[in-house]
């Protein structure tokens, strides 16, 4: 392989990131259900915690490396099904389900990079999007593999180890799972803290910043592509697996396209390319239709209308750094 | 029936649904190819367009109106209002809610674009209510044989309109004024401004054309259909977005050829193959269409950017 | 710590006054907001009801929390998880699709939290062995073979074709209804599914017009049964038309148009609700409030009201002795006759109605009882 440091574009100063941050985050959010949360609020959080986990995958594919994917819940789906049907047929508990539904995941995020190699920007949102239809409409109508759409039901929960208490099934807590997901976010977030500073981070975001160059530069422009898709798919992978674990049901219908769409607007409106802003953008997103539920017939109306004023209010994202806000200006 | 009768009927299918696809795809491709925005709120204005042709129906008194010059009258004043509904709707969207972002990163639209279908959706759920209304009929239902299909008068209305409506935006974007200046815009803002150009307004315009264009849309789905709803907007806006694509996003007879072709393949799809899988073939269909000809049918380069 | 203030702020922390809750849950926004709103009305009129009569318990308010789940089974958990945390909430009504009450029962049985779910009626819910579960409700497997028995033995239908919305329920029906037919004789050309939300059927239309079944037989609601049944009609098939439950509502004749749902044949759960004397009171008070009843507004007061029962019954603020006093019920006074459960939950009011639609109307032809 070519240096791929020597050539790319005059890259913005350094900024000297932080790994130790998502540590203090996660001991943080450890801390988080002590402060008198019920059943229903860590629930929430679990929720908005898996949407944070997806945020940062998409995030390594669309603010990282500058692929516009409206399919992404694809991959979700696929993790999810993965760990279901594994589950459901062998038997396989959760921790050796998940990964092969990263695996599984990661891998059709390659084999979908390869052929989508030739179509670019706008057009590779659609394909992306059809990408996503295809994959949930195919869960769907395959009824003798994947319960149609019924879905699939009694996936088994994952059993844990406490000192003290010993084995036992998270069941429909939403505590350990939590601990579970925060744990993930975690670990996901460090890692990509690492990717953007590695070479290999650093070739995305020349690819980013023009494709053209970068690969002129040295930089395998192809193989690095298809890595951020595959890694980011992988990531969406290990989040279904928690989601239908969590769940313990899954159909079809909550891999819809809204979905890739509302994982896009979390990592835009917190900052393409920011690790922590697309975590507080998925964590905003994510909670906000849910903290308005009481809002019954009027929830999704005001979601509406506090989604565009959110974006008036900050248009470049919550953290958009400075190169991104330039990259991503048109004329 | 013989196979040769059933091809005919489900091609008279394809087009009615394709040129209704087509209609909403030129909004997509118009407002794409002056500001390269993929406005996703589209579906819904063309929802909207449907319901406020609906209002006009009752408003005009309109139910169960017996054929003739009332009923023609009626017609075209549903129409009217429909259109003018929908460009004010074009105009206040591209107003409040687009022009503010122009010049913020070219994915923040994106999240008022899906803030803009949920408000749209759900303000139009709590006007009319969540349950399908029936549209009444505007034109007589008389069947005709078409060498063995069964064609009735709308669907030549609608066969009609749509042809109709994209000669005239044709003529509009290719021989006025009007259309040269959007044309100049589409290629390069910043110059047309330096020129003189009244930028904002024509971006306002393209907006409330393409608006227009899907109000028409609406009215000739409902009464195709004989019911609308509130969520009417996302299926039928997704398709035509992906018939605008296939034709080659910012095309205008692309936006046409796109429609059709849709519309044809669906259905005969449908028909021949499985109706459950009849909306995985328009995607299998775009994917396919897009990976050996990454621009569409008729489309140019694009945006390259995220 | 902000998100936290949030919930304080979005759940409300004013002054504490007695209150009993009965929590609601059902899609009341995206694309079956129209039927979950349905069940929402009727829940509301039995609540009304209860309000005007005095306390239900000596001192306490009674209060309905109605939340959404948008059809989503992950956010049918997290409302769930929701009523199950407040300690207000002494029994629930919802949810309305099978892919939501599945995981939901599974928190309100952790929470001990009575649920009787208005109309989820896929068989394997109430299999779950859940003491908390009850359903308003025939499951999927009594009403699909009665439809198959009326459809062999009494329309002499040979060749049938299938169409179902590919929803739980919708497939569920339809699979119990293809069995039956099977077995009783009769050859299916085709079974096929089509989408919610979906308008143009008219390509699998001229397809089943090529094939000239004796029937058509069609699972899921009214707004895609009232376009099947228009279009069938503009394209001239011939053969019968068959329904479920979800197709009878009048609003159907209403979107099809008379003229075009005239003849077709539609199977409900229960007898005839405007011919029952104590539904006669509901039918009345219902469209006094809101208008036509829809096809599943009486289960969800039939739901609301023996939550009620059973909350009056345990005549205490304890979720527990709510239970235990709806283990008690027997031949309770309901919309649809003398209701009670079996041991799983299920209703043991298991006619199925026949109806067919007449100048513009449904008109109830017979109960059918399932063996």
């Amino acid at each position: 392989m070519k240096p791929a440091g020597g050539g790319h574009p005059p890259s913005p100063p350094q900024r000297r990131r932080f790994p130790w941050l998502s540590w203090l985050g996660f001991a943080g959010a450890c801390l988080v259900p002590l402060l008198g949360l019920n059943a229903y609020h860590v629930e929430v959080l679990t929720s908005a915690g898996i949407f944070v986990l997806l945020a940062l995958g998409l995030n390594l594919v669309v603010g990282f490396t500058g692929l516009l994917h409206l399919g992404y819940a694809a991959f979700f789906a696929i993790g999810a099904y993965t760990y279901g049907l594994l589950n459901l047929h062998w038997h396989v508990p959760f921790w050796g389900g998940l990964v092969p539904s990263a695996v599984v995941a990661g891998l059709c995020g390659v084999a979908l990079g390869i052929p989508v190699m030739r179509v670019r920007g706008d057009y590779l949102a659609i394909v992306t999007l059809g990408f996503g239809e295809i994959v949930r409409l195919t869960f769907t109508n395959l009824e003798q593999w994947t319960g149609g759409p019924n879905g699939l039901l009694g996936i088994a929960h994952p059993v844990g180890w406490l000192p003290g208490r010993g084995w036992y099934d998270f069941g429909v807590d939403s505590l350990p799972y939590y601990y579970l997901v925060a744990a993930a976010v975690a670990l996901v977030a460090t890692a990509c803290w690492r990717l953007a500073d590695s070479r290999i981070g650093r070739a995305w975001m020349a690819i980013r910043e023009d494709e053209l160059a970068a690969s002129c530069a040295g930089i395998p422009a192809v193989h690095l592509k298809l890595l951020a898709q595959g890694c980011g798919a992988a990531i969406a992978g290990v989040a279904g697996a928690i989601f239908a674990a969590k769940q313990g049901t899954i159909t079809p219908d909550s891999f819809d396209f809204i979905l890739s769409v509302m994982l896009l607007a979390m990592v835009v409106f917190g900052g393409l390319g920011s690790i922590v802003g697309v975590m507080v953008g998925a964590l905003i997103l994510g909670a906000l239709p849910e903290v308005m539920r009481g809002l019954d017939q009027y929830r999704m109306l005001l979601f509406g209308v506090v989604m565009i004023l959110m974006v008036r209010w900050r248009p470049q994202g919550l953290l958009g750094g400075p190169q991104i806000r330039r990259e991503l200006t048109r004329g | 029936m013989t196979p040769f009768q059933v091809f005919l009927q489900q091609l008279a299918n394809g087009l009615t649904i394709g040129s209704i696809y087509a209609l909403i795809a030129l909004g997509y491709t118009m407002v794409y190819g002056v500001i390269q925005l993929i406005n996703f709120a589209h579906g819904e204005v063309f929802m909207v367009g449907a319901y406020v042709g609906l209002s006009a129906c009752l408003w005009l008194g309109l139910e169960g109106v017996a054929p003739g010059g009332a009923m023609a009258w009626g017609f075209v004043g549903v129409v009217g209002a429909s259109i003018l509904g929908c460009a004010l709707l074009g105009l206040a969207v591209e107003r409040l809610a687009y022009r503010p972002l122009r010049r913020a990163p070219r994915l923040t639209a994106l999240i008022t674009a899906i803030g803009l279908s949920f408000f749209l959706q759900n303000a139009v759920m709590l006007v009319y209510g969540a349950t399908d209304r029936r549209f009444p009929a505007l034109v007589p239902s008389v069947r005709w044989n078409l060498g063995g299909a069964t064609v009735t008068t709308l669907q030549l209305v609608i066969w009609a309109a749509a042809g109709l409506m994209m000669a005239g935006l044709q003529v509009l974007v290719m021989r006025t004024r009007l259309g040269k200046a959007m044309r100049a815009t589409a290629q390069d803002p910043t110059a047309c401004w330096l020129l003189g150009i009244p930028v904002d307004r024509i971006i306002s315009v393209t907006f409330a054309i393409g608006s227009s264009l899907a109000a028409v849309g609406g009215v000739l789905f409902g009464l195709y259909y004989h019911t609308v709803n509130f969520h009417d907007g996302y299926l039928i806006g997704l398709k035509a977005f992906t018939a605008a694509v296939l034709g080659g996003i910012g095309n205008i007879p692309g936006a046409m050829v796109g429609g059709l072709l849709l519309g044809v393949l669906e259905t005969l799809g449908a028909g021949y193959l499985s109706a459950q899988w009849k909306h995985v073939f328009a995607f299998v269909v775009l994917v396919v269409l897009l990976l050996f000809k990454p621009t569409g049918l008729l489309g140019e380069r694009v945006a390259d950017r995220a | 710590m902000a998100v936290g203030a949030l919930f304080a702020a979005a759940t409300g922390c004013g002054p504490r006054e007695p209150v009993v809750k009965i929590g609601f849950v059902s899609p009341l926004t995206g694309d079956q907001a129209s039927p979950g709103q349905d069940l929402l009305k009727g829940a509301q009129l039995a609540i009304a009801q209860a309000q005007a009569e005095g306390p239900i318990l000596p001192g306490y308010r009674l209060e309905l929390v109605a939340l959404d789940d948008q059809r989503s089974p992950t956010q049918a958990v997290a409302a769930a998880k929701k009523l199950v945390s407040d300690p207000d909430v002494l029994a629930v009504v919802g949810h309305l699709n099978s892919s939501c009450t599945m995981p939901a029962s599974a928190i309100y049985h952790q929470g001990r939290l009575l649920q009787i779910s208005p109309v989820s009626s896929n068989p394997q819910i109430s299999r779950q062995g859940f003491d908390t579960f009850y359903r308003t409700c025939a499951t999927d497997d009594l009403q699909g073979p009665a439809a198959a028995r009326f459809a062999v033995k009494e329309l002499a239908a040979r060749t049938v074709v299938i169409l179902d919305d590919m929803t739980t329920y919708g497939r569920g029906l339809a699979n119990e209804f293809e069995k039956e037919l099977t077995a009783l004789g009769g050859r299916v050309l085709m079974h096929e599914g089509i989408t919610q939300g979906d308008k143009d059927f008219t390509p699998l239309l001229t397809k089943i017009k090529s094939l000239q079944p004796d029937l058509l037989y069609f699972a899921g609601m009214f707004p895609e049964g009232a376009l099947l049944i228009r279009q069938r009609y503009d394209l001239g098939v011939g053969g019968h038309f068959l329904g479920g439950d979800g197709l009878y509502d009048p609003t159907l004749i209403l979107l099809a148009t008379p003229q075009a749902a005239d003849g077709i044949y539609a199977t409900t759960i229960g007898a005839d609700i405007r011919q029952v004397p104590t539904a006669q009171e509901f039918v009345k008070a219902y469209e006094a409030a809101y208008g036509p009843v829809g096809a599943y507004s009486a289960y969800a007061y039939e739901a609301a009201r023996l939550v009620l029962w059973a909350i009056k019954t345990a005549g205490r603020k304890d979720r527990q002795a709510v239970l235990a006093a709806m283990k008690t019920l027997t031949d309770y006074p309901g919309v649809f006759g003398r209701q009670s459960f079996d041991e799983r939950g299920d209703s043991r009011i298991r006619d199925i109605g026949l109806f067919t639609v007449r100048d513009g109307r449904f008109v109830f032809l017979k109960t059918v009882s399932v063996e």
